[in-house]
């Protein structure tokens, strides 16, 4: 065993390719690996022995020193970016009491998922504003058959194009929700917040699907509390976090289903319930909900087209506004959908 | 009189399209293919209104806005931009510029482009 640990450690300390570091109970530095010296430039020697508010004067230590620094720390994941040449990952594991309360960190390299990350989503934009042009003219040039700007048209042909026409806006929809995963991803996606009213955003939402509300002849139901307040938020924003939330229930609640929005409050926030009898989610997929470009088994059978960018967007919204999101779902029952929005905002 | 309108658009199909919706309202429609090329008329011509995209080759839309808007005499004259870009730091740039309005292109239509022309030009 002890020969083995001789072994061992030699791997641990040079070859390894993450970085390592042990802190004891007291936050003083009990082991440092190479890579981890490394990354973060200190010399090892210097630094063993040390306590956390004199190495967090290094960068990079900042960051661990935060965490090292509260009393009961939990395993923690964080992104730190030493230069821009160097981002790390940074797993922190508290270890416990048969290792006498030490903390373990890891370090791992992930400057070049992140540079790759980045090439994704700034090909997917070029894609998405590319794809803009050829669309729009789709679009002008149908809506002015349509509209007879060239000429008359019979009813059978006009009947085509205002297919054509629906589904070149489905088009725009589907690249509309890429460009905003993108802005979201970029980090640029807020503007101003000025005071909404959350129950007429849901009367809007219904407005723009009463249609398919109609034909499924789903019963559709709203239940406010009385004296809602109202809020300070990006309008648009909130509308849509809501439209891919409401459009969700319409589309994977069947014939004769019904909806029922409730929206409460207290003192310091807005709760909002969305509930429906549809399909509902899996178990076993139900962590993934809120993850771009996932679409639930049944739901890609009902609907094609989804991108499966609605509920990534809705959260990226309702978190940056402070709020919380979440849901509970019964495969074949229903789903609920819920998100809480502060009703002051600092 | 009519009211003369520019097109500022580089894509030959598009600015067609809404050169003849918009003649067909009754303006009269100048076409700039490019940047250099849409100032060029803007000051020969001094239309009543610029419609003006912001992806051209050479100098951009925003580039083309900040010169017509630095113009002492042709200042005032409403632009409106149509663009595909529409993200938000694009919009608050453009409106910062000066711009009457922004509209993303696949966002409207060639009737409710016009409507926009109309609110603008009789302000």
């Amino acid at each position: 065993m002890l020969k083995q640990k001789k072994e061992i450690l030699p791997l641990i300390n040079s070859d390894f390719i993450d970085g390592i570091l042990i802190f004891s109970k007291q936050n003083n530095l009990y082991f440092i690996n190479s890579p981890a010296a490394k990354f973060l430039k200190i010399k090892s020697k210097k630094a063993l022995g040390k306590n956390i508010s004199e190495l967090e004067k290094a960068r990079g230590f900042k960051d661990v020193a935060v965490f090292l620094k509260q009393k009961n720390i939990k395993e923690y994941e964080k992104e730190i970016e030493i230069n821009e040449n160097l981002i790390l990952k940074a797993h922190i594991i508290p270890l416990g009491k048969k290792c006498q309360e030490k903390t373990l960190v890891v370090l791992h390299n992930i400057t070049r998922a992140k540079r790759v990350d980045i090439m994704k989503t700034d090909f997917i934009s070029l894609a998405a504003h590319q794809l803009r042009t050829p669309i729009s003219t789709i679009k002008w040039t149908l809506r002015m058959l349509v509209d007879e700007d060239f000429g008359e048209i019979t009813r059978t042909q006009r009947k085509f194009m205002e297919r054509i026409y629906k589904t070149n806006e489905k088009t725009i929809k589907i690249i509309d929700d890429l460009l905003n995963m993108v802005h979201i991803e970029q980090g640029t996606y807020l503007s101003k917040k000025k005071t909404i009213d959350i129950e007429k955003l849901f009367k809007n939402s219904f407005n723009f699907f009463k249609k398919d509300i109609k034909k499924k002849g789903i019963e559709f139901e709203i239940r406010t509390q009385k004296n809602l307040p109202k809020i300070k938020a990006d309008q648009e924003k909130i509308q849509m976090a809501i439209n891919n939330i409401f459009e969700n229930a319409v589309k994977y609640t069947l014939e004769k289903g019904k909806i029922i929005v409730s929206l409460k409050h207290d003192k310091k926030e807005i709760k909002v319930c969305v509930r429906d009898t549809g399909v509902g989610i899996p178990f076993n997929q139900q962590y993934r909900v809120f993850s771009k470009f996932f679409r639930g088994a049944r739901a890609i059978t009902i609907d094609t087209e989804g991108t499966g960018l609605g509920l990534f967007i809705a959260r990226n919204i309702i978190e940056a506004h402070n709020g919380r999101i979440w849901f509970k779902s019964q495969q074949g029952k229903g789903s609920e959908f819920y998100f809480t929005l502060p009703i002051f905002q600092n | 009189m009519s009211k003369k309108i520019l097109i500022i658009e580089d894509d030959k199909f598009l600015r067609e399209l809404i050169s003849q919706k918009i003649s067909k309202q009754g303006y009269i429609v100048i076409g700039a293919i490019d940047g250099e090329d849409g100032i060029e008329e803007f000051k020969k011509e001094k239309p009543d209104l610029v419609l003006l995209d912001l992806i051209l080759p050479g100098i951009d839309g925003f580039e083309v806005l900040s010169q017509i808007k630095s113009n002492a005499e042709l200042s005032k004259t409403p632009v409106i931009i149509l663009s595909n870009l529409g993200q938000k730091e694009d919009i608050e740039k453009g409106v910062n510029l000066g711009a009457d309005d922004y509209l993303i292109k696949a966002h409207f239509t060639p009737n409710e482009i016009i409507e926009k022309i109309e609110k603008v030009i009789l302000k």
